[in-house]
């Protein structure tokens, strides 16, 4: 377990070094500068733009500018965000518990409600709840995320007034409201980018849920329990479920990119002031710190969702444990 | 859960919400309520000196007075289009090179500490100090210092005469508390807190500031001037265009500044919402680069001639392609000014759309297809060219289809490049582009012209006169017009340079847009200046019977 962890550990530098490499590059070869559009706007003159392009050492040599990245990295200062006059630390540190909040709450409920549809599908395999329900699943399986959250806002917020379309707390009454209106008025925010993210990652549960129920279903392991005498409740919840949940397990810790990638464009259409808001922002601002920033994050949270899962599923299973 | 039970819960927040507030509203009459404004972009600072963002000047404009507030009808020239506001009155000296303004003694600080002229001194020094870095400190280049006569007048000083002496001093320079900035660091003057939570001498004071969120100002009850109508005003900030409408359609909002043709629709469908006309003082042209993209001496090969860009301009139906693209939310603008700044002149003579003569006119050029292959050709070199767009601008973008559309009926062959903003400007910066779909906003006065049009911001590192025009006729008579004596006079030059610009066509000016803004139909709206939206708000108000649960709660609240 133990060379697991640190074998993993070993990983998640280096894939954290490399994504940190190549965007840096990326942002820095790009033509143009974070003060061009504003210049050209009208917001900055143009000898001011000179000074904040020598302020912020975009007129140094890249392998340099790379250099002094590096260094300030390796001692855990990400840098300035100059399109929010902010540490990039201090701005991080304001959207990444949004993201954690939505991202958290999506992953209990969507595996939970995964693992209950692939257990009621499994039980009930070849009947209509397990066609009705798998044909729901592929709806929303197939489903593009951004598509879901705009129906999702159009229907709930719009057409029937019952939602927020945006944010994570009523910025004009939250401030003003007791306690339990403010507990209250974060979860009727919630709702709606949680769902979405929710319902998106349900489908992908149950269905390998589903498929790992059934091939456990096959194994000698549930003949032998059903020969016991065991009732079919109880092979299927203490045999066949508890050795086809690292299969899910895994599934889940492969399925963090795309659940990064969908939080990203959830947070977009709900303005949703997380990281998938903060990353969009200063891209469009060519806010190398940030960009930069975001990247390193997101990959370091796709790497510890990869190391959860290992390490769930060696908590889940024996056998893997003892290796 | 069912919709009906969605509903009880909602009503049960709803109820939850109401039982928490902490404070109720007794307000009636047109004092009172809260308004909801949703902008796109966040506000950098709070203090003038070092604002960049639009959202920011919106907010500090609440809460700081200016000296003096030019009139509906913007006239920027001289000083008689201005009301007092700060200042009460102001005297001008015989050589006209100082304004002493003397200021209103009921004005306060929020902190209770009279404005005094100390307090003028301090807006224009912090200004115009280079440790501060302000992005506006060229706008007050002309202004050689501000003294303080006695505590409650303070002198401008100026280099030189101009129709924009008053306009820089009223519009261009905000007092700031002096008690409170005297010991500031000025070269560090962004991590002083008074740069994001200021104390104000406007008609709303700052009450919290919410990163990525929200501003939240309340009304000054007290204001010398009178308290303004609205308790509160929030601004509250999205990332997209998208949310911040959707927003205001939901009802969590009830102002958005600019509204596309679609949401112009949406806005007339929904019963709660208005949709009101402002003018604005953009502008969009086809910026053609008068210079060999790769050889800056050089002339460039197709738009360094006169002749040539006159048949473009000439083969353009541009009424058509304003209305395609804008329905009837543009106009084809008379001039390099903006409708909206009362300076432009329907009467200049414009080039006529008329593509037998553009036709006739590349031929005796010598451009012709003598290949057949629809595309014109002059000693080997192909009548082509790259129109650079930003990817961000979907107006601009279907410009630029029909340009290439109407351009290839007369022999052009035109590209067109797609381009992230910031790549787009980097280009443009460097003169590394043949045509681009540009848009512009210029300050609310006819000099501001220089900032984009003449050789001086041409040949100025960075200078936004990306094209390289350069006419001496153009800048004699934009230099005569600033320096005028009068303002008729000023006019009359003014319109002058614009017949030059028009007959030298450096760029085919396409649309200047009518901005409509939406609102909730619950607001009183009151002069939405085509400059600044935002100049009135302490006028809006919103009548008792109309107002909502956000109206009844928070500080500046209305009491009777």
């Amino acid at each position: 377990m133990r060379r697991l962890l640190a074998a993993r550990a070993a990983q998640a530098v280096l894939v954290v070094a490399i994504v940190a490499t190549i965007v840096f590059a990326l942002t820095h070869l790009a033509p143009g500068d974070p003060f061009a559009a504003a210049v050209a706007g009208g917001q900055l003159p143009p000898g001011e733009r000179a000074a904040l392009v020598a302020r912020y050492g975009f007129d140094r040599p890249i392998a340099e500018q790379y250099g002094i990245y590096l260094r300030n990295l390796a001692h855990g200062d990400l840098g300035w965000s100059f399109s929010r006059n902010l540490p990039v630390a201090a701005t991080l540190a304001t959207a990444l518990p949004n993201t954690l909040l939505l991202m958290g709450t999506a992953l209990v409920l969507s595996l939970a409600l995964g693992i209950a549809a692939g257990l009621l599908q499994a039980a009930r395999r070849g009947s209509a709840i397990d066609h009705g329900t798998s044909a729901v699943l592929l709806v929303f399986y197939s489903m593009p995320d951004f598509w879901l959250a705009l129906m999702m806002m159009l229907v709930f917020a719009y057409a029937l007034p019952i939602f927020p379309v945006s944010g994570t707390i009523d910025p004009v009454m939250h401030e003003y409201l007791g306690r339990w209106g403010r507990i209250g008025d974060r979860l009727h925010h919630l709702v709606l980018p949680a769902t979405t993210l929710t319902l998106l990652l349900t489908a992908s549960i149950a269905r390998y849920q589903r498929a790992a129920l059934l091939d456990a279903a096959r194994a000698d392991f549930t003949r032998t329990a059903r020969a016991k005498g065991l009732t079919a409740r109880a092979v299927l919840l203490r045999h066949t479920l508890r050795n086809s949940i690292g299969t899910t397990i895994t599934i889940v810790g492969l399925l963090f990119p795309a659940l990064l990638g969908g939080t990203v464009l959830v947070e977009t259409v709900f303005g949703w002031p997380g990281m998938g808001a903060l990353a969009t922002s200063a891209i469009t601002n060519r806010d190398y710190s940030l960009v930069t920033a975001s990247a390193i994050i997101g990959a370091v949270m796709t790497v510890a969702g990869s190391v959860i899962a290992d390490v769930l599923t060696a908590l889940a299973d024996p056998r893997i444990r003892e290796r | 859960m069912t919709p009906r039970r969605y509903a009880a819960a909602t009503l049960a927040l709803a109820f939850a919400a109401c039982g928490g507030d902490k404070r109720a509203s007794n307000a009636a009459g047109d004092v009172g309520g809260t308004v909801v404004i949703s902008l796109v972009g966040e506000s950098d600072f709070l203090m003038q000196p070092l604002i960049s963002t639009t959202a920011s000047k919106m907010i500090t404009d609440q809460l700081f007075e200016p000296l003096a507030e030019f009139k509906p009808e913007m006239n920027t020239m001289g000083d008689k289009g201005f009301a007092p506001r700060l200042a009460r009155r102001w005297t001008w000296s015989p050589d006209s090179l100082s304004i002493a303004f003397e200021l209103d003694p009921r004005a306060k600080w929020h902190d209770g500490v009279p404005v005094r002229a100390a307090d003028v001194k301090m807006g224009f020094d912090l200004l115009a100090d280079t440790a501060v870095h302000s992005p506006q400190a060229s706008n007050v280049a002309e202004v050689d210092s501000v003294t303080v006569r006695d505590s409650l007048t303070a002198v401008f000083w100026y280099h030189a005469r101009s129709l924009d002496q008053f306009f820089t001093a009223a519009y261009n320079v905000i007092p700031l508390p002096e008690h409170l900035l005297r010991n500031a660091k000025r070269n560090d003057l962004k991590s002083d807190p008074f740069a994001k939570a200021p104390v104000g001498d406007g008609p709303f004071r700052f009450v919290r500031w919410v990163p990525t969120q929200l501003v939240e100002v309340a009304a000054d009850t007290t204001h010398f001037l009178g308290r303004p109508k609205l308790d509160r005003v929030v601004f509250s900030f999205a990332t997209d265009p998208a949310t911040a409408f959707t927003r205001v359609l939901a009802g969590e909002a009830d102002f958005i500044e600019i509204l596309r043709p679609d949401q112009l629709d949406q806005v007339r469908k929904a019963a709660s919402l208005q949709a009101k006309p402002y003018g604005g003082l953009d502008y969009g042209f086809l910026q053609l680069n008068l210079r060999d993209p790769k050889r800056h001496a050089l002339p460039n090969a197709l738009f360094g001639d006169r002749a040539l860009r006159r048949a473009l301009a000439m083969s353009l139906d541009r009424e058509s392609m304003v209305r395609n693209v804008y329905d009837t939310l543009a106009s084809v603008p008379f001039g390099p000014a903006p409708r909206s700044l009362g300076i432009a002149d329907a009467k200049l003579r414009q080039l006529p759309y008329d593509t037998t003569a553009a036709k006739h006119l590349l031929d005796s050029l010598g451009w012709r297809d003598g290949n057949g292959d629809g595309v014109r050709e002059r000693a080997g070199i192909p009548l082509r060219f790259a129109i650079a767009v930003p990817s961000s601008s979907r107006p601009r973008q279907r410009f630029a289809v029909l340009l290439q559309e109407q351009l290839k009926r007369v022999g052009a062959d035109v590209t067109i490049d797609q381009l992230e903003l910031n790549t787009m400007i980097g280009k443009l910066m460097n003169r590394n582009f043949d045509a681009a779909l540009m848009s512009w906003h210029p300050d609310p006065t006819p000099s501001s012209i220089r900032q984009v049009w003449t050789t001086e911001a041409s040949r100025a590192k960075g200078g936004l006169n990306f094209g390289s025009y350069e006419s001496p006729l153009f800048d004699a008579r934009i230099d005569s017009a600033s320096k005028a004596r009068d303002v008729e006079q000023a006019r009359a030059l003014y319109h002058r340079a614009y017949q030059t610009f028009i007959d030298d066509e450096p760029a085919i000016l396409l649309y200047e847009p009518e901005l409509v803004a939406g609102a909730s139909k619950r607001i009183k709206l009151v002069n939405l200046r085509p400059d600044a939206w935002w100049a009135d708000i302490r006028d809006w108000s919103i009548p008792a019977d109309q107002r909502i649960a956000r109206d009844r709660i928070g500080p500046g609240r209305a009491a009777q």
